[in-house]
């Protein structure tokens, strides 16, 4: 029986922060779903702000690595995509806030 | 998907002496302006050594270290040679440094700092012109890069035998030379460079996104199209040809402000710290600086073309880098320093890794500085003028200080 969900399995991500902007990647809305199969396998589908990012790989392994913390989790895969492409409308009202978006 | 970057990234080491000898050249070329006058020509010796210490050791020197990080993030591959970048500094380093004391006191050095800054920029030329070769993207920024390098390395050869007439080894219509060298070297390596660079870093540090490009695509015709007729007109003596030139680089110029005015309409990010109030400044002094052009083509007074330059150089340009070395430099300390312990232990924001008052002191002096400078030469004010480099050396050093200590932050 695997205890992972998606709702675990952002909240593992959500202590991944982004350095530039100072929020986490959840927040910033740059998480786009976490698959969890009956193995315990997670197939986490995230964006970036920007295609540019020079923290392109490593972003992507931290959310592999605070996935990986998660107690009985399998394999973890993160995919990055760019279709949809992040934009504000997709943060949380805090981050738009302060990024003083609203 | 787009794999990028720090697989390729360069380390630190390589990249931060540019940044600490760029600004240790800038604030060199602030010292040396208490010097000048505001009532020159550019023929003056002294003036094109002013010019060279800051557009070598500073605006050439930061290019490259930028570029050094850039290129790979740009074209998505890595360097070819990127340990060339360490025989790059030393090179333009001591090159700039021989050919101001040749410019200065004795014009028989000019050859020989001609020379070390031509090895430098031809290494630093072929290794980016190596790498384009190896991506297979095929973007309007990548190809600006390989125009921007095609026109570096005519801008140098072109230097270098306006370096050769100067001390009287070649005979050469100086005059001639002088305009093809120095539209080459600004309008086709320096301006297309920041507009490329525009087109990536303000996007990304402004969250800036959907934006349609088709302005900033019109510009980079323009601009590559009119470096090359101003080029060849100058070469080959035809007034005509270089006026419409002209022409061409101002419409060039004004779809690059309009792509700019585009991107900050969408901009998410509202803060305004140092690097938002130094492109905000950049570009108004950018439209100073064409204001100031056209008055000069209407009027044919020097002192509005001296001014034009002048909000060009210490404003659009110098603002353009240093509000782009308190992202840029940040982060590259955070990379090498604090990138490995993400998840081990609490690592700095960006933001927490310069100091904001030093930063604020050198924008207020700066902008100032910049200010007063323009006035200064408009008026041919020696009060003004000396206030300006007063104001601006000061600024100078609060960035020779905050940049010392990022730079230092974490080791």
């Amino acid at each position: 029986m695997c205890n992972i969900t998606k709702e675990t399995t952002f909240e593992a991500i959500s202590t991944v922060i982004d350095p530039e902007v100072g929020f986490n990647l959840v927040e910033m809305g740059l998480i786009y779903d976490a698959i969890v199969d009956e193995a315990c396998n997670v197939h986490v589908v995230m964006t970036l702000s920007t295609q540019g990012c020079p923290l392109h790989q490593m972003i992507k392994q931290w959310v592999g690595e605070a996935v990986e913390k998660l107690e009985g989790v399998g394999s973890v895969d993160v995919e990055v995509v760019w279709e949809p492409a992040w934009n504000i409308s997709m943060a949380d009202k805090n981050v738009k806030k302060a990024l003083g978006g609203m | 998907m787009t794999p990028v970057s720090q697989d390729f990234a360069p380390p630190l080491k390589l990249i931060a002496p540019f940044f600490d000898f760029g600004v240790l050249f800038y604030l060199l070329s602030m010292l040396a302006l208490l010097f000048f006058e505001p009532t020159f020509s550019y023929q003056q010796m002294d003036v094109a050594g002013w010019v060279h210490l800051f557009l070598l050791g500073f605006v050439m020197m930061i290019i490259f270290g930028a570029m050094a990080q850039l290129i790979p993030v740009v074209l998505e591959v890595g360097h070819v040679v990127v340990d060339v970048y360490y025989i790059i500094l030393p090179l333009l380093a001591l090159g700039t440094v021989v050919m101001v004391l040749g410019f200065w006191l004795m014009p028989a050095l000019l050859p020989y700092g001609g020379l070390l800054v031509l090895i430098a920029m031809i290494i630093f030329a072929f290794e980016n012109i190596a790498t384009l070769k190896k991506t297979e993207l095929r973007t309007l920024t990548v190809d600006t890069v390989a125009w921007s390098n095609g026109y570096l390395l005519l801008g140098i050869l072109t230097g270098f035998a306006l370096a050769l007439g100067l001390s009287g080894d070649l005979g050469i219509n100086v005059s001639l030379m002088l305009k093809a060298h120095v539209y080459a070297v600004l309008g086709g390596y320096v301006i297309l460079t920041i507009m490329g660079l525009s087109l990536t870093l303000i996007p990304m540090f402004s969250l800036a996104h959907g934006f349609d490009e088709t302005a900033v695509k019109r510009a980079f015709k323009l601009v590559i199209l009119s470096v090359a007729l101003v080029f060849v007109g100058a070469v080959l003596g035809f007034e005509w040809l270089m006026m419409i030139g002209y022409a061409l680089s101002f419409a060039g110029i004004f779809f690059y402000i309009w792509q700019i005015y585009i991107i900050a309409k969408l901009t998410v990010r509202k803060e305004l710290d140092v690097w938002a109030k130094s492109i905000i400044f950049a570009f108004v002094t950018l439209l100073l600086s064409i204001l100031f052009s056209i008055v000069y083509f209407i009027t044919e007074q020097e002192t509005a073309l001296h001014t034009s330059v002048w909000f060009l150089l210490l404003g659009f340009v110098t603002f353009f880098i240093i509000g782009h070395l308190y992202k840029i430099v940040p982060f590259l300390v955070w990379f090498e320093r604090f990138a490995p312990l993400v998840g081990k232990e609490k690592v700095p924001m960006l933001h927490e890794m310069y100091n904001k008052e030093g930063a604020a002191m050198m924008f207020w002096f700066t902008s100032a500085g910049v200010l007063l400078g323009g006035a200064g030469l408009l008026f041919e004010s020696g009060i003004l003028f000396k206030a300006a480099g007063s104001f601006l050396f000061t600024g100078a050093v609060f960035l020779y200080i905050t940049m010392k200590k990022m730079l230092a932050y974490g080791e």
